[in-house]
């Protein structure tokens, strides 16, 4: 009996996490091939006729191969936001690591505020006007790092705790200057918590919708999660279209999370268990 | 010349002062140990002829220049860590040369530097592995390698060997020794070890509480300790230090006599005394002894020996091998 009770709770486990986690994933899927008739009845019920083919280039050709655009400003924020986390978030999780001052409390501070205050938009926008940056993508890309910045540091400063200090100051003593000592030192040494915050970070910015609707308006600077726009109107919803373009804005972060689950197990407890 | 000069340093941490007014002068090419119980500010005063730490006071001069506040890579030094502090990532080929690479060396003139040196240290077959790949007494070469190609005037060791086991730690400490002569340059080398002090050292330099107690060719040091301190220290096993009513019998405030110096017979002598616990060592025995008003003593006999636990024996100093100390152990 003691044997099957770890057994018969893992069962049940993935019983309910497969309810959770497989069963909306497989109704996008089965909606996405029915017809316009079938999908509107919103069921589990089997197609009388798939159109998988059909539904995807409707899709794609929509609104002048609007998603296709959406794609390219989606992976240009993603990579670019991306890119500048890691190296914002790496250098302050750093300093903020390594180097004690009275200014650390503050700095401190401004990183769980930015994770617990909650961004105000209007303001922001008034701001973002103010210098030139409302509906631009370089403006929405600095959202994107300003917002999700203190995550990162928090991930970075976590782990950096765990490279020992002895290897700074074998740096310094080799004659590294500080910029060399981070970038041909530590920041190598970083990559577990580097993927970690690539893919935690571009799966959230690729599938940010709140954000690109609030600062990036425009037909022209339209991004992925912003297409499912597309196919719902006050009195109808296409639901065989929109669940197609779910799925299609769906794949690549599941994609990436497949391959890169693991390391991010990785990179998240690296920290927490030496730190 | 590569001498170093420390002119009453001084280093605290808030109110804490932990190394007070210390002056010392290193000859060129010397081997000088460092050496004292931990707390002691061995490390700390190394780190600050590094760099790596600031002097609160006082200066330090390396090769008549006053480098005090010098940067660690401008002071001419090269340290070699107790954790190594081996880049992981890099391979033993740009570990050692991450120096030269990063002051620009030719290509040609660092790959012949960092050969040279794996020569020196029989690293050369190990060149294009990681860190991880090597083992403890690879890593620590490594570590060595990289202070060699620096060409530095003076090397410094914070415990280089005490990650080691005891077997590859006395070939490396060969190897430290053998080192030193072939390159004759001037090496600071810091330990809690007395045995590593005693074999590898020209100079001991004996710390204690930030100050230091004597400095002194390592014989010196155990034939004429200047304090109960350094007698405690150096020397294994440990001196027998005599305090109170027992050493003012004998003439001091703390009377000293090292195990190797107490003759015991089971006739007669100076104490009486009964056989606590006896270590047998092979070509020598240690034992513990009990002496009624004395307390216990520790003394070192023929290995051979057919004393056994509870025996009476009777322990005698031997005259010329006694140390009388006037104060206290600090």
């Amino acid at each position: 009996m003691k044997q099957l009770r770890p057994a018969i709770l893992g069962c049940i486990t993935l019983v309910v996490f497969c309810v959770i986690f497989v069963v909306p994933f497989f109704f996008i899927a089965l909606q996405a091939v029915k017809d316009r008739q079938g999908s509107s009845l919103l069921n589990f019920s089997w197609p009388s006729e798939t159109q998988l083919w059909q539904n995807l280039v409707d899709v794609v050709q929509a609104r002048d191969y609007q998603l296709l655009l959406a794609y390219f400003n989606s992976t240009v924020i993603t990579v670019f936001s991306v890119t500048g986390l890691v190296i914002f978030a790496a250098m302050v999780g750093y300093v903020l690591q390594r180097r004690p001052s009275k200014w650390n409390k503050y700095v401190n501070f401004a990183v769980l505020a930015g994770l617990m205050i909650p961004p105000a938009v209007v303001p922001t926008i008034w701001l973002l006007q103010q210098i030139g940056l409302f509906k631009t993508i370089h403006g929405m890309i600095l959202i994107e790092i300003a917002y999700n910045l203190s995550f990162s540091i928090l991930l970075y400063r976590a782990f950096i705790a765990t490279v020992p200090r002895d290897l700074d100051e074998a740096a310094r003593i080799d004659g590294a200057k500080p910029l060399q000592l981070f970038f041909r030192v530590i920041l190598p040494l970083l990559k577990p918590v580097t993927v970690t915050n690539i893919v935690v970070q571009s799966i959230a910015i690729f599938n940010d919708f709140t954000n690109p609707l609030y600062y990036l308006p425009g037909k022209d600077n339209v991004t992925v999660q912003l297409t499912l726009y597309n196919f719902q109107s006050q009195f109808s919803t296409q639901y065989h279209l929109l669940f197609m373009n779910i799925l299609l804005v769906t794949i690549p972060p599941l994609i990436v999370f497949i391959f890169f689950n693991k390391q991010i197990v990785e990179g998240m407890t690296a920290g927490a268990v030496k730190g | 010349m590569s001498g170093l000069e420390l002119k009453k340093v001084c280093k605290s941490y808030g109110a804490v002062e932990v190394i007070k007014d210390l002056s010392l002068q290193i000859e060129s090419g010397e081997f000088v140990v460092f050496v004292g119980p931990s707390g002691c500010g061995k490390s700390t005063l190394l780190r600050m002829i590094a760099g790596l730490e600031d002097c609160s006071g006082g200066t330090v001069e390396i090769g008549g220049e006053d480098v005090t506040d010098a940067e660690p890579s401008d002071r001419g030094i090269a340290m070699v860590f107790q954790s190594y502090a081996l880049y992981p990532h890099m391979s033993v080929r740009d570990n050692i040369g991450f120096g030269l690479s990063l002051a620009k060396t030719p290509k040609a003139e660092m790959n012949a530097r960092v050969e040279e040196a794996a020569k020196i240290l029989q690293l050369t077959d190990y060149l294009d592995r990681k860190p991880k790949a090597l083992s403890g007494g690879q890593r620590q070469r490594v570590a060595i390698g990289r202070a060699i190609v620096r060409n530095p005037k003076v090397f410094l060791f914070d415990e280089p060997l005490s990650n080691l086991d005891a077997a590859l730690r006395a070939k490396m400490r060969l190897e430290l020794t053998e080192l030193h002569a072939n390159l004759n340059v001037t090496m600071v080398y810091v330990t809690h070890d007395q045995v590593e002090a005693m074999t590898m050292a020209d100079k001991i330099v004996v710390l204690n509480k930030g100050v230091i107690e004597q400095v002194g060719k390592p014989m010196d040091l155990y034939n004429n300790p200047a304090t109960a301190f350094v007698a405690g220290f150096i020397g294994s096993p440990q001196m027998n230090l005599l305090e109170g009513a027992a050493a003012r019998k004998l003439g001091a405030e703390i009377y000293g006599i090292r195990p190797e110096h107490i003759d015991i017979s089971r006739e007669s002598g100076l104490w009486r005394s009964t056989v606590r616990q006896i270590e047998r060592l092979g070509n020598d025995a240690i034992l513990y002894l009990d002496v009624e008003d004395v307390g216990s003593l520790t003394v070192t006999t023929d290995g051979q020996t057919d004393v056994v636990i509870g025996d009476m024996l009777f322990a005698t100093p031997q005259p010329q091998n006694e140390h009388r100390f006037p104060t206290i152990a600090r």
